[in-house]
C-alpha cells in the first residue's frame, strides 16, 4: 500500500480544461471518494494517475516518488472500470489470473491467490465461468477481484456500482466498506452519487469543472459547505439557497431576501453588510406556532415514506421543508416556520463567511 | 479518410491493368505467380484493413486500458486482448480476401502466358477454348473450382456468426 500525493495535475482537451492546479494528498490506507456531476474531471484525473494519459503540468507522486514517466503496468496500479471491462474470451479465473501471469508471479502462488480472493468476494464457485454467463453483480465482484490478486499499490475505482440496480448497489456498498477495512488499501475512488460518497469516504474532494472545491471529511462537507455548489450538491433534498442583503440594526444582523425577511442575532457581526446567499437544509428548519415566525404556504407535499418534504411559497421563493412522517399538512395550508441563526450557512461572493 | 479507401474501389479493374501490364512488362517481370500475389495483396489490404478497423472501433477501450494496468505492453495487448476478441472478424476478412483472389481473373488472364503458372480461373478458361475438349470436362472443372470456397464458408461460417465481446461489459 502506498500514499498518493499529486500536486498541480493540470490537464486540456484542446481548449477545454479539464483539470486545473488540482492538488490532492491520500495517506496510505486511506478510503478517498472523488464526488462530481459528470464531466467533472474525475475519471480524467483517475486515468492520469494509472498512467493511461499523461497530465500537461503536475506531478503524480506514489509514496513520495514520482511515476510520471513509468507505464501504467509499471505504476502498480489497479484499477475497476465502471463498465467492469472484463476480458470476455477468458473464464473468471483467468481474468483473475491475468494481471499475476503477465508479471510473472509463479504458478503455485498465482493458484493460491486467486483461490483467496475468490472466497473473499464469495465467486469460488464462478471461477470456471465465462464472464457472459455471470449477472452484473457476479461481474462486478470479478472486476474487484482482478484488481484485488495483485495487491497493489493502490486501487483506483471508477464508478464501480453505478451499473448495478438500486438495491445490489446498497449491498455491495456495505461489502466495500467491510472490504476496505479488511485489506486496509489505499483507495480512490470515483462516484457522482453522493451518497456513496456520503458512507464510503474517509475524505471526500468534491470537484467541478476540472477544480476542487473541498477537501475534508464527509461530515465536514456536509455540515460545513466550503462554497454554494458544495452546499447545492450535497445533500437531498437539497439545501434551500437564496440571494438577499444582509445589513445591520440596532446592533443586530438581519437578512433581506426577496420576499422575506430573517433576524440572524447577534450573529457574524464580521460579515458586516452587502450581497450574500443565505442556505439552510431542510431538516434544520422547524415547524412551529411562534407568533414571530415566518409564514409560508404549503404547496406541494413529497412523500418519500420514512417522512415528507414540504415544498412551502415563502414571498417570491420557495423552501424545502422536512416534516416528520406523522406530520399531516395539506396542500394551501399556512404553516410556521423558524429557522435557528446558527443552522444557517452564509456565503459570499460563492465562498462560506 | 478512411471512406477514400472505398472510392479507390469504385475504379474499374481494366483501368488499372493496361497501365500495370504495360509497366510490368517493360521491367520484364510480368509472367510471374509472386507478381500475381503481389497485386492481389495490393488489391485486398485496403478493404481488409477498412473492415478490421470498422471492427476494432468497437471493441471497448476500457478493456485495453485493463490490460495495460494489468501488465500487458502496447503489443501484448494487441496479442492477448484485441487479436482473441477479433476471431471472426479476422475470420470474416480471411475468407473475404480469399474469395477475391481466388476467383480473380482479369488480372491472372493479362499477366500470365505460361500454362504451367496459371491460376484456376485462369485455366478453366483455357480449357473452354480448347476445341479438343468436351463442354462436360469444362463444366466439371468449374464445379471443382468452386468447391474450396464452399468447404471454406462451411468451416467459418459459425466463428462469423458469433460475436465475442458479449458479457465483457455491462448489461
Amino acid at each position: 500500500m502506498a500514499s498518493l500525493t499529486l500536486k498541480a495535475i493540470t490537464k486540456r482537451f484542446g481548449k477545454v480544461m479539464a483539470l486545473s492546479c488540482v492538488d490532492l494528498h491520500v495517506e496510505d490506507g486511506e478510503f478517498c471518494v472523488l464526488l462530481g456531476p459528470s464531466g467533472c474531471g474525475k475519471s480524467t484525473l483517475l486515468n492520469i494517475i494509472a498512467g493511461l494519459i499523461l497530465q500537461d503540468e503536475g506531478t503524480v507522486l506514489l509514496d513520495g516518488k514520482s511515476v510520471d514517466r513509468l507505464f501504467p503496468r509499471d505504476r502498480d496500479v489497479a484499477m475497476v472500470f465502471q463498465s467492469y471491462a472484463l476480458y470476455p474470451h477468458m473464464t473468471v479465473a483467468q481474468n483473475l489470473e491475468f494481471g499475476l501471469r503477465m508479471r510473472g508471479v509463479p504458478k503455485p502462488t498465482i493458484q493460491e491467490l486467486v483461490l483467496e480472493s475468490a472466497h473473499l468476494l464469495g465467486i469460488e464457485d464462478l471461477l470456471d465461468r465465462k464472464p457472459r454467463e455471470l449477472s452484473g453483480g457476479q461481474r462486478q465482484r470479478v472486476a474487484m477481484g482482478r484488481v484485488m490478486v495483485r495487491r497493489p499499490r493502490l486501487f483506483l475505482l471508477d464508478e464501480p456500482l453505478s451499473n448495478l440496480d438500486a438495491r445490489l448497489r446498497a449491498s455491495v456498498r456495505l461489502e466495500l466498506k467491510q472490504l476496505h477495512r479488511k485489506i486496509q488499501s489505499t483507495i480512490l475512488y470515483v462516484t457522482h452519487d453522493q451518497v456513496e460518497a456520503m458512507t464510503l469516504g474517509d475524505k471526500v474532494v468534491v470537484m467541478r469543472n476540472g477544480k476542487v472545491h473541498q477537501i475534508d471529511q464527509p461530515e465536514t462537507i456536509y455540515a460545513r459547505p466550503a462554497d454554494t455548489f458544495v452546499a447545492g450538491f450535497i445533500g437531498s433534498p437539497e439545501m434551500n439557497l437564496y440571494q438577499g442583503r444582509l445589513f445591520q440594526k440596532d446592533g443586530r444582523s438581519h437578512f433581506q431576501g426577496a420576499g422575506f425577511s430573517l433576524d440572524l442575532g447577534g450573529l457574524k457581526p464580521n460579515v458586516g453588510q452587502g450581497e450574500v446567499e443565505v442556505g439552510i437544509r431542510p431538516e434544520d428548519i422547524e415547524i412551529c406556532h411562534s407568533a414571530t415566525a415566518l409564514r409560508g404556504k404549503v404547496e406541494m407535499i413529497s412523500n418519500i415514506g420514512s417522512e415528507k418534504y414540504l415544498h412551502v411559497g415563502l414571498g417570491n421563493v420557495s423552501l424545502t421543508v422536512r416534516a416528520p412522517k406523522e406530520a399531516n399538512f395539506q396542500p394551501g395550508q399556512i404553516i410556521l416556520l423558524t429557522i435557528d441563526p446558527d443552522r444557517l450557512h452564509i456565503f459570499h461572493e460563492g465562498r462560506r463567511i | 479518410m478512411s471512406y477514400s479507401i472505398l472510392l479507390i474501389y469504385m475504379f474499374p479493374a481494366i483501368v488499372l491493368v493496361i497501365p500495370l501490364y504495360v509497366m510490368f512488362s517493360r521491367v520484364g517481370i510480368r509472367d510471374s505467380i509472386n507478381l500475381l500475389i503481389l497485386v492481389y495483396l495490393a488489391q485486398t489490404l485496403p478493404v481488409a484493413l477498412y473492415m478490421l478497423r470498422s471492427y476494432f472501433q468497437t471493441l471497448p477501450p476500457e478493456m485495453e486500458q485493463a490490460g495495460l494496468i494489468d501488465g500487458c505492453s502496447r503489443l501484448g495487448v494487441i496479442w492477448r486482448i484485441v487479436i482473441p476478441l477479433s476471431a471472426p472478424a479476422l475470420a470474416s476478412v480471411a475468407l473475404y480476401t480469399f474469395m477475391i483472389a481466388w476467383n480473380e481473373f482479369l488480372f491472372a488472364f493479362m499477366f500470365l502466358d505460361t500454362p504451367e503458372k496459371f491460376t484456376l480461373s485462369r485455366g478453366v478458361v483455357q480449357l473452354a477454348g480448347s476445341v479438343h475438349l468436351s463442354k462436360q470436362l469444362v463444366m466439371a472443372a468449374s464445379v471443382m473450382v468452386t468447391i474450396p470456397i464452399l468447404v471454406l464458408f462451411l468451416f467459418f461460417e459459425r466463428r462469423l456468426v458469433q460475436g465475442l465481446t458479449a458479457g465483457a461489459m455491462k448489461g
